[in-house]
C-alpha cells in the first residue's frame, strides 16, 4: 500500500493503517533523532512524540512534498527543539554518561584502559557535532545517518542542492578543525 | 586513524542501536490514552462550567445576605424646606 493509500485510510479512522505507517518509518525516524540526542532513551521518546504530531496533523498535509519530506520536517524539528530545550541538562549529564557507558560495554574485548580512551574519543566526536551549527547539523545528519541524497536534503531543508553541498562541505571542516588532535590517538 | 574514519566509525556505531521492538505498539497505546483524554474533555468542560456557575450564582447570594439592613431603624423626616429657601443666602440682604 503507498502512502497516499495509507493515509487515506487513517484519514477515514483506520488505526492499523496508522501501525502500518509507522513501522515503514520508525527507523528513519528514530535514526535521525539519534543524530540529534545519541541516547536511545532520548530518541525513542522523540520518536513517540513525532508520531502523535503526525497522527494530529496528518489531515493538514497537502501531499504538496512527498509524506517522507514533511514527516522528516517534524522530526528535525522537534529534534532541534528537544536539543534547544534540554542544553543545560545535557552539560550537566555528558560526564556521567561517559562513565556509565564504560560499565555498560563489557562485550568488548578490550581492557578498561582502552575502553576509558574509546569512551573519550566517542565524546569528542558526539560534542562536536552537537557544535555544528543548526543548518550544518540537520544536512550532516541526513546525510550521514539517513544517507539521503543532495536533491532530497535540499528538499526537506527547503534550500538548493548547492547550499546543501555548501553545507555538507563546511560541517565537514568544522568537524576536521574540532577533531584534529584525535589523529594519531 | 583519520578523522573522517573516526567520524563515520562513530555514526556507524550509532546506525546500529535499534528501537524498542514494542516502540510502534507504545506509541498505539499513547494514542488511544490521548484520544479517550480529548473525547472526556468536553463532557468535563461543560460539566465545569456548569459547577462554577452555579456556585457564583450561590456566591453572590450569600455576598448579598451580608450586608441584609436589620429593620430597627428609627426613620427621620426632615422638612428640608427652609433649607431650600435660597433668599436666605443672597448677599445683598445681609448687607
Amino acid at each position: 500500500m503507498s502512502d497516499e493509500q495509507l493515509i487515506q485510510e487513517i484519514l477515514s479512522g483506520n488505526k492499523e493503517a496508522f501501525h502500518t505507517l509507522m513501522l515503514k518509518y520508525q527507523q528513519p525516524v528514530f535514526r535521525t533523532v539519534m543524530g540529534f540526542v545519541h541516547s536511545k532513551e532520548d530518541a525513542e521518546d522523540i520518536t513517540q512524540d513525532v508520531f502523535l504530531q503526525v497522527f494530529r496533523s496528518l489531515s493538514t498535509f497537502q501531499g504538496n512534498a512527498k509524506f517522507s519530506t514533511w514527516l522528516y520536517r517534524i522530526a528535525l524539528n522537534t529534534s532541534i527543539n528537544h536539543v534547544n530545550r534540554n542544553k543545560w541538562r545535557n552539560f550537566f549529564t555528558a560526564s556521567g554518561d561517559s562513565l556509565k557507558s564504560i560499565f555498560n560495554r563489557s562485550n568488548e574485548d578490550k581492557n578498561p584502559q582502552q575502553q576509558l580512551e574509546v569512551n573519550e574519543r566517542e565524546k569528542m566526536i558526539r560534542q562536536a557535532i552537537e557544535q555544528l551549527p543548526e543548518k550544518q547539523r540537520t544536512a550532516f545528519i541526513l546525510s550521514k545517518y539517513e544517507e539521503l541524497s543532495q536533491r532530497e536534503i535540499a528538499e526537506i531543508m527547503e534550500t538548493t542542492e548547492g547550499a546543501v553541498e555548501q553545507l555538507l562541505q563546511r560541517a565537514k571542516l568544522f568537524l576536521r578543525k574540532k577533531l584534529a588532535h584525535l589523529v594519531g590517538k | 586513524m583519520k578523522i573522517d574514519e573516526q567520524i563515520d566509525d562513530f555514526i556507524h556505531q550509532e546506525k546500529q542501536i535499534q528501537p524498542n521492538s514494542f516502540l510502534a505498539t507504545r506509541i498505539m497505546a499513547k494514542l488511544e490514552d490521548s484520544e479517550q483524554v480529548h473525547r472526556k474533555i468536553p463532557a468535563l468542560q461543560k460539566l465545569a462550567i456548569a459547577v462554577s456557575l452555579t456556585l457564583i450564582v450561590m456566591m453572590g447570594i450569600g455576598i448579598g445576605s451580608i450586608g441584609k439592613f436589620t429593620d430597627n431603624y428609627a426613620s427621620i423626616n426632615i422638612n428640608d424646606t427652609q433649607i431650600e429657601n435660597l433668599n436666605l443666602y443672597i448677599f445683598d440682604s445681609y448687607e
